[in-house]
């Protein structure tokens, strides 16, 4: 898979480099995706109420579910993911939610649940999207188990993941979507 | 205005690897500027524009104190609350690097010449003079040309920037009042850049012993002396840098004062201010003050003057201060990690009546209010304090009979190594008790051995026996100054203080402008170095160190200490 971000990296920047024209002004760059199977590891999380969570439990449910990896104090790529993960909300309704969101930190020891609560408040989150924090070498095994291990939280790469919730694969989007693009891929992958 | 033109190959290729997206389109003219009365902005007073424009760009707050409405990545509604323009470009203007995309100025000084490909920090004076002759990449900013780039993205070359950039839909005077901001955002270097001079200064309050102050100064007038010694042949490196890389444009000498403060606390603020006007500093460095850190935090913030790093365990906690960066939150951190490892523990039901006795000291107030702050915030009633006058050791009958009263499970007991006959009464094994490793010092070893399994201990350092390896290499540069009084740890704070200020120096480029300083500490990697376990940074993140681990004495009469946590964060 780190072939693949390579691949994809500069095949993304092969694009920008191909001249005018070839992208409309507004679109996000395009992303990769890729369809994999993971193991979530069995380790216990801790959510922004302060509660435990069995994290194989909560994503093996059979529920649809997608997942990236933020943290609170992040300047770019997290809150464009955010905004992704809020707009969404907004579009599925007022209603129980069907999708369940989750965030993963990538900085446990500076995302309290304290700090996680005041996240999902600034992007007005409804219930059905949780971010989960836990101890450093929980977090990194969440990480490896989904190829998405970075030593340093600043060069974390922008990683959406849906959970096909038919098959168990998941579908792993590297790059930043548009709000339909978004809409379009969890409809793929069985989750709307 | 100019259209669309080619860009040499190589410039686009850095662009595509560094994340910019480069479209082509062609520029849009700017509309005709319009006519706006002498002194105002919007119809404002300028400075009440300025502060409106602050809050634009940092909290996403219109004039009229809604939301600022944006669109990022195509269709994606964003409120300006939920991230703002100081989320990415970060507080001074001069913006970051993360994940592969980079966001660039946006602050007065680089708004108003033109941007290039390469040495884009130079002036056009300074390109003139070195006969750097490379096409801007846009030229300067003009309000309208700015207006329209944050409306559509779009620079005044016809370069579209990166979909993460918000598009705001701003109202032309909300537009007026955040390009005034962001004209005078940074716009100046800071005091304390004096000619080729980045001036500090280190704080030394009165009580602190000659060799505390040594411990301090010796490492920081090294670290400055060697810094001088090797920029003193740069000549043109103050501008360039070797091999295309302006890194090295940043370098200034260095100086730093001392300010020795005399009198009691409630006078340091002013005397604070004479040296500041005296001798105007860039930067406070470490520091030491017997007591609380609160007047010198309070000048800092008031002064808007970075403190980086001040040696003290008794900082000032706060979710919104932003001009001191400390280590950690000192005793109340130790407090938090009580709190937290008795919440956490899988048998939980024999921690809910802890007791806390607090000593009347600053040490004790602040491990009883970290502990109370937690313990509320995980959801936990509040539990019985019991005072204990300053400087009065807790006697053996006071314990016995408050275990007797509240039959806690657990009692804090936020005082000294004074409390350790008292310990005698936990014996019976149905009380564990807790004490802080910093304010037992250099006695916890000799902590009663009969109690030893029932008592934990708050230790925010790395267990002292992984301890050396990376204490090895500010022992060797300090001649073995570290271990002259190792239980201080003042001058392994202080290495760890220039291994980051190092770093922060050279990322600050050429900009120097105090948030900026801040912005680019908050910016680091995280840092393995002496004492803490991990000091990890981010935008805002004033305590570097986040957790604690809980101990307990081993037996015998040198024991080693026995970890019975994880690095406590949650």
């Amino acid at each position: 898979m780190r072939r693949n971000q390579w691949a994809t990296l500069l095949v993304t920047a092969s694009l920008w480099l191909s001249g005018p024209g070839f992208l409309t002004a507004q679109a996000p760059p395009p992303y990769a995706r890729t369809l994999e199977t993971y193991t979530v590891p069995d380790v216990v999380l801790v959510n922004q109420d302060g509660t435990k969570v069995k994290l194989k439990a909560l994503l093996d449910s059979g529920e649809p579910v997608i997942l990236d990896f933020i943290f609170g104090t992040c300047t770019t790529i997290c809150p464009v993911l955010s905004a992704g993960y809020a707009n969404l909300q907004t579009k599925l309704g007022t209603g129980p939610s069907k999708v369940h969101l989750i965030s993963v930190s990538i900085d446990p020891e500076n995302d309290t649940p304290k700090v996680m609560r005041d996240y999902l408040k600034r992007y007005r989150a409804k219930p059905g999207w949780d971010f989960l924090t836990g101890r450093r070498e929980d977090i990194d095994k969440v990480m490896n188990a989904f190829n998405a291990y970075i030593p340093n939280k600043m060069s974390h790469y922008p990683l959406t993941l849906i959970r096909d919730p038919k098959t168990g694969k998941w579908i792993r989007i590297f790059g930043m979507m548009s709000s339909s693009e978004f809409v379009a891929e969890c409809r793929k992958a069985g989750v709307l | 205005m100019s259209g669309w033109r080619s860009i040499p190959f190589l410039s686009r290729l850095l662009a595509g690897a560094c994340g910019l997206l480069l479209l082509a389109a062609p520029a849009v003219a700017a509309p005709p500027a319009k006519p706006k009365a002498p002194g105002t902005v919007a119809g404002l007073p300028a400075d009440k524009a300025l502060a409106l424009g602050e809050r634009m760009y940092r909290l996403g707050i219109l004039p009229s104190g809604e939301s600022m409405p944006s669109v990022v990545n195509g269709d994606v509604p964003v409120e300006g609350t939920a991230f703002s323009c100081s989320s990415c470009h970060l507080r001074g203007g001069l913006g970051s690097w993360e994940g592969g995309i980079v966001t660039l100025p946006t602050n007065g000084a680089r708004l108003a010449i033109p941007r290039y490909w390469k040495f884009p920090n130079l002036s056009p004076e300074e390109r003139r003079e070195l006969k750097l002759q490379n096409p801007a990449a846009r030229p300067a900013y003009t309000d309208e040309t700015l207006a329209h780039l944050l409306r559509t993205g779009r620079d005044p070359s016809g370069y579209d920037m990166h979909s993460v950039m918000p598009r705001y839909h701003l109202s032309d005077p909300d537009m007026a009042i955040l390009i005034h901001y962001l004209r005078n955002l940074s716009a100046r270097h800071s005091p304390g850049v004096v000619g080729d001079t980045l001036r500090f200064a280190t704080v030394i309050a009165p009580g602190v012993s000659e060799d505390d102050q040594q411990a301090m100064l010796v490492p920081l007038n090294n670290y400055v002396a060697r810094h001088n010694q090797f920029s003193a042949g740069f000549g043109n490196r103050m501008y360039l840098g070797v091999g295309g890389n302006e890194m090295s444009g940043a370098y200034r000498k260095l100086a730093l004062s001392v300010w020795r403060l005399t009198g009691p606390p409630e006078t340091w603020e002013a005397q604070l201010d004479a040296f500041l006007a005296k001798e105007p500093a860039f930067a406070l460095l470490g520091g030491l003050a017997p007591g609380d850190w609160k007047p010198i935090h309070a000048f800092c913030e008031r002064a808007q003057l970075p403190c980086l790093f001040p040696i003290t365990d008794l900082p000032v906690v706060s979710d919104s201060d932003w001009y001191t960066q400390y280590f950690s939150r000192g005793y109340y951190q130790e407090g938090q990690a009580a709190a937290r490892y008795l919440h956490g523990l899988e048998d939980s039901a024999p921690a809910r009546k802890p007791v806390q006795v607090v000593q009347d000291s600053p040490e004790g107030k602040a491990l009883a209010q970290g502990f109370r702050d937690t313990w509320a915030e995980l959801g936990q009633t509040a539990v019985p304090e019991i005072p204990l006058p300053e400087g009065k050791p807790l006697a053996l009958a006071t314990l016995e009979e408050l275990l007797a009263r509240e039959k806690p499970s657990t009692v804090l007991l936020w005082t000294g190594a004074s409390a350790f006959p008292a310990l005698a009464a936990l014996t019976n094994g149905a009380t564990g008790a807790f004490l802080s490793a910093r304010l037992l010092g250099s006695q916890l070893t000799s902590l009663p051995e009969p109690v030893r399994t029932q008592v934990w201990i708050t230790y925010p350092y790395r267990e002292p026996n992984l301890e050396p390896k990376h204490s090895l290499y500010a022992d060797t540069l300090l001649g073995g100054l570290t271990q002259r009084h190792p239980e201080t740890r003042i001058s392994t704070r202080t290495y760890a203080l220039v291994q980051i200020l190092r770093q922060a120096l050279m990322d600050m480029d050429r900009h120097f402008y105090r948030d900026n300083l801040l912005d680019r500490i908050g910016m680091q990697r995280d840092q393995i170095l002496p004492d803490y376990l991990r000091l990890s940074f981010g935008p805002g993140q004033r305590y570097a160190s986040k957790g604690c681990f809980i101990m307990q004495v081993g037996p015998g009469p040198s024991p080693s200490l026995i970890r019975k946590s994880e690095w406590v964060i949650h």
